[in-house]
C-alpha cells in the first residue's frame, strides 16, 4: 500500500505537470480563498496580540475588574465598546477599590474612570476626548511613561493634570506644553506633564493614553457631581505567584460589597484582551464566512476540473483495471490528484495571505501573527475541500466499466 | 501440448451473456462449455459478432454479470469480490489488445511497469523487471520513448511485454495483429508461438485463417456457441510460415530473429 500512495503522488504530479495552465488556473480558486481566510486570521490574532503583549510586558501580575457579568462579556463587549454606554452601567464602586486595596499581597490598585467631554487650550480639541480620572498608582500598574514632567499626585495644591502628546500638540501645537492651563468641562486644569508617545490605540485600558487627558480621581468625581462611576478598576499583585489567590479573594469581597450580586468581572492575562478581541473576532468571523464561500467556489471548480480530467482518462481508466487495479486504487490516484490540486493552492494561499497581510499591516499599528493554528487551519481547509469535491470525481471514475471504458478513443 | 493429468486451468459450462433487457435481450455467449489445459494455444476464429471478445472479456474477469459456471484454477469465481477478480487479473492474466491499449501519457518503460504497480512492487523493481522484459523484446533502447514514437509492431511488442511482466499463467490475446501489416503480424505471432513454447497457455481472437496455424487448437464460433473445436496436434510444421520473415529481409527484423535465434 505504502508503495501505490508514493505512486499515486507520481502519477498525480505527472498528469498535473502535464496540463499545467489548467491546474494552475484551478489552484487560483484555492489560493484565493485560504489567501483571505490567512489574511484575516493573522490579522485579528495581531489585534488581539498587541493586549495580551502589553499584560505580559507588564510582568503578568496584573487582574482587572470590570463592571457587567462574565456571561454577557462576549455579546456586550462587541456593543459596548464605546465608553460612554459602559459607565453609565458601571457597578464598581469607591468601597470595591478600598476593600481591594486591603487584600494581602496586593500591590497597587488603580480605579480607571473614563469621561467623554470636551478639552480646551489655546484651540477646542474634539468634544470626545478620553478623560481619564485615576490614582497615580495607574502609573506603576500599566507602565505608564511621562516624557516630561511628572505624573498625578493628589497632595499637589489646585487642580493638575497629564495630558497625552498628541493632545497636547492638537491643543496647543507643541508637546511642550507644561504649566499651561488646560479647560476641562468647564474646569480649568494645569498640566504638569506630558505622557511618553505610545502608538497603543487599542490596549486593555480602553483609552488611547496619547489622546487623553488623565487627572486626580477626585476631581473627575467632582465633573460628573460626585459620583463614583469605575469602568475599570486595574489591581497588581506583589508577584505573579499571589494572582490566582488574589483573584478569589476580589472575587469574594467585591461579590460581599454587592450583596452577592455576580455583577463584575475579574480578569487576568490573556482574558483581559477579551473585550478587544471579541470584536476583531467577530469581524473575522464575518470576513471567513464571505472567504468560505470563495473556497467552496474554489472546490466546485476542482470537482469540474477532475470530472473533465477523469472523462479524458477513461480509457488509462480502462487499461489500469484491466492491468489489476482495484476500485480503490483508482479513487485513491484520483483523489490524491485533487488533493494535490487543493493542497498546493492552500500552500500558495496561505503564502499570499501571509503577503496581503504585511502588506495591510503597513497601515495599521500592529502586525500579523505567525501561529501554527493559522498553518493548521489552512491545510485543513485545502484538505477538506479537495476530499469533499475530488471525491465523487474519484468514485465516479472507479465505477467505469473496464470495457467501454477501453473502447473508448484516446 | 496439452496436459491432460493436470487440472484445467479453464472450465466453463453453459456460460451465458446476456445483453440488454426485455424486447432488445439477446445472448452474446449462449451456452458455451469449454475446457482448457495448461500450456494450450488456442485460436478463437468467428464472424463479427459471434461473442468471441465477450468470451474473452469473461475469461479475463473484466465482466463478471454472467449466467453459468466460470471455474478459474478449479475454483468458481462468481463468489469472487471486485477487489479480489483485480487481484486476478494482476496476477495471472495478461491481456494484449488489438488497439495496443498503451497509456499515451507514459514512456514504454512506465507502460510495462504498469501491471506491477498494483502487485505493490517498488519503484526500482518495477523499472528493472520491466526493462529486463523489453530488453527480450529488442527493445532495449525504445524504453524512453513515448508510445507514439513506436511503430504499430513495436506498440504491440511492448504491450505484448506489459501482458507478460506479472508472469502471468494465461495470456488473453484480443486480435494482436488486427492493426498491424503482415510483417508485424508475424513477428507478433511469433513472439505468441515462443511463450506458447515456454508453456504459457494463450487464447486469442484472430479474424485471419492464416494465423491459426501457430495455434495448437481452433476455435470457431457461432451466434454465441462454439461450432467447431479442432486440436492441431502435433503443431503443423511452421517452416511456410516463418519464411515470410526471412524473404522480407529489413535488416532490423533480420537482427532480432538472429538474436532469438541465439538465445
Amino acid at each position: 500500500m505504502k508503495f501505490l500512495f508514493a505512486n499515486h503522488i507520481h502519477i498525480a504530479r505527472q498528469s498535473i505537470a502535464s496540463s499545467r495552465m489548467r491546474s494552475t488556473l484551478t489552484m487560483l480558486g484555492i489560493t484565493i480563498g485560504v489567501a483571505s481566510i490567512t489574511t484575516i486570521l493573522a490579522l485579528s490574532a495581531g489585534a488581539s496580540k498587541i493586549v495580551v503583549d502589553q499584560v505580559d510586558s507588564l510582568g503578568g501580575n496584573i487582574a482587572v475588574i470590570r463592571p457587567g457579568s462574565s456571561e454577557k462579556n462576549s455579546v456586550q463587549g462587541i456593543a459596548q465598546l464605546p465608553i460612554g454606554q459602559q459607565y453609565a452601567a458601571s457597578t464598581l464602586s469607591d468601597v470595591d477599590v478600598t476593600t481591594i486595596e486591603k487584600i494581602e499581597h496586593v500591590k497597587a490598585v488603580a480605579p480607571l474612570m473614563v469621561l467623554g467631554g470636551a478639552v480646551s487650550g489655546a484651540s477646542k480639541g474634539s468634544p470626545q476626548t478620553p478623560i481619564l480620572a485615576t490614582t497615580p498608582s495607574l502609573q506603576e500598574i500599566s507602565g505608564i511613561e511621562v516624557s516630561d514632567g511628572q505624573f498625578l499626585d493628589p497632595d499637589l495644591i489646585g487642580s493638575t493634570a497629564v495630558i497625552g502628546p498628541q493632545l497636547s500638540i492638537d491643543l496647543y501645537g507643541t508637546d511642550q506644553s507644561i504649566g499651561k492651563t488646560v479647560t476641562i468641562k468647564g474646569k480649568p486644569f494645569t498640566i504638569i506633564g506630558i505622557l511618553k508617545r505610545t502608538n497603543t490605540p487599542v490596549n486593555y485600558n480602553s483609552v488611547d493614553f496619547d489622546n487623553a487627558v488623565v487627572i486626580n480621581l477626585k476631581e473627575g468625581r467632582e465633573l460628573i457631581q460626585g459620583a463614583s462611576q469605575i469602568q475599570q478598576i486595574n489591581v497588581q499583585s506583589e508577584s505573579v505567584e499571589y494572582l490566582d489567590g488574589i483573584i478569589t479573594n476580589i472575587n469574594k469581597t467585591v461579590l460581599k460589597n454587592h450583596f452577592g450580586q455576580a455583577d463584575f468581572t475579574v480578569l487576568s492575562g490573556a482574558e483581559i484582551a477579551q473585550p478587544t478581541s471579541a470584536l476583531f473576532t467577530a469581524l473575522a468571523g464575518v470576513s471567513v464566512a464571505i472567504a468560505a464561500i470563495s473556497l467552496v467556489v474554489g472546490g466546485v471548480g476542482i470537482m469540474n476540473i477532475m470530472l473533465v480530467s477523469v472523462a479524458e482518462r477513461t480509457r488509462e481508466i480502462g487499461i489500469r483495471k484491466a492491468l489489476g487495479a482495484t476500485n480503490g486504487d483508482i479513487i485513491s490516484q484520483f483523489l490524491i490528484e485533487s488533493l494535490a490540486l487543493s493542497i498546493g493552492g492552500g500552500i500558495a494561499g496561505y503564502l499570499f495571505g501571509y503577503a496581503i497581510a504585511f502588506i495591510i499591516s503597513t497601515f495599521l499599528t500592529f502586525d500579523p501573527v505567525f501561529n501554527l493554528e493559522i498553518a493548521g487551519i489552512a491545510l485543513a481547509v485545502s484538505l477538506v475541500i479537495g476530499t469533499v469535491f475530488g471525491l465523487y470525481p474519484a468514485v465516479r471514475a472507479a465505477r467505469k466499466d473496464p470495457i467501454s471504458a477501453l473502447r473508448q478513443y484516446d | 501440448m496439452p496436459d491432460t493429468k493436470n487440472p484445467p486451468v479453464i472450465v466453463l459450462k453453459e456460460l451465458k451473456k446476456r445483453f440488454g433487457i426485455g424486447d432488445a435481450e439477446h445472448y452474446a455467449l449462449d451456452g458455451v462449455n469449454l475446457t482448457i489445459q495448461k500450456g494450450e494455444f488456442i485460436a478463437i476464429m468467428g464472424p463479427s459478432g459471434c461473442g468471441k471478445t465477450t468470451l474473452l472479456n469473461v475469461l479475463g474477469l473484466l465482466d463478471s454479470h454472467i449466467e453459468g459456471e466460470y471455474e478459474l484454477d478449479g475454483k468458481s469465481i462468481a463468489y469472487l469480490s471486485a477487489k479480489r477478480q483485480a487481484r486476478i487479473r494482476s496476477q495471472q492474466i495478461g491481456f494484449v489488445f488489438q488497439s495496443f491499449n498503451l497509456v499515451s501519457r507514459l514512456n514504454v518503460i512506465d507502460n510495462v511497469a504498469l501491471p506491477l504497480i498494483y502487485k505493490g512492487m517498488p519503484h526500482l523493481a518495477r523499472q528493472k523487471k520491466a526493462s529486463d522484459m523489453l530488453k527480450s523484446f529488442h527493445l532495449g533502447e525504445r524504453e524512453f520513448y513515448m508510445p507514439n514514437q513506436l511503430s504499430g509492431g513495436q506498440m504491440q511488442r511492448v504491450a505484448i511485454a506489459r501482458a507478460l511482466v506479472n508472469d502471468p499463467a494465461i495470456i488473453l490475446a484480443d486480435e494482436p495483429t488486427g492493426n498491424l501489416d503482415s510483417r508485424a503480424s508475424h513477428i507478433i505471432m511469433e513472439e505468441l508461438s515462443d511463450l506458447h513454447k515456454q508453456g504459457n497457455t494463450i487464447i486469442m481472437v484472430t479474424h485471419n485463417p492464416d494465423l491459426t496455424t501457430y495455434a495448437s487448437r481452433v476455435i470457431t464460433m457461432l451466434d454465441g456457441q462454439i461450432d467447431t473445436d479442432t486440436f492441431r496436434l502435433p503443431l503443423p510444421s511452421r517452416t511456410t510460415t516463418k519464411k515470410p520473415l526471412n524473404v522480407i529481409k529489413t535488416p532490423k527484423t533480420k537482427a532480432s530473429t538472429k538474436k532469438k535465434a541465439k538465445k
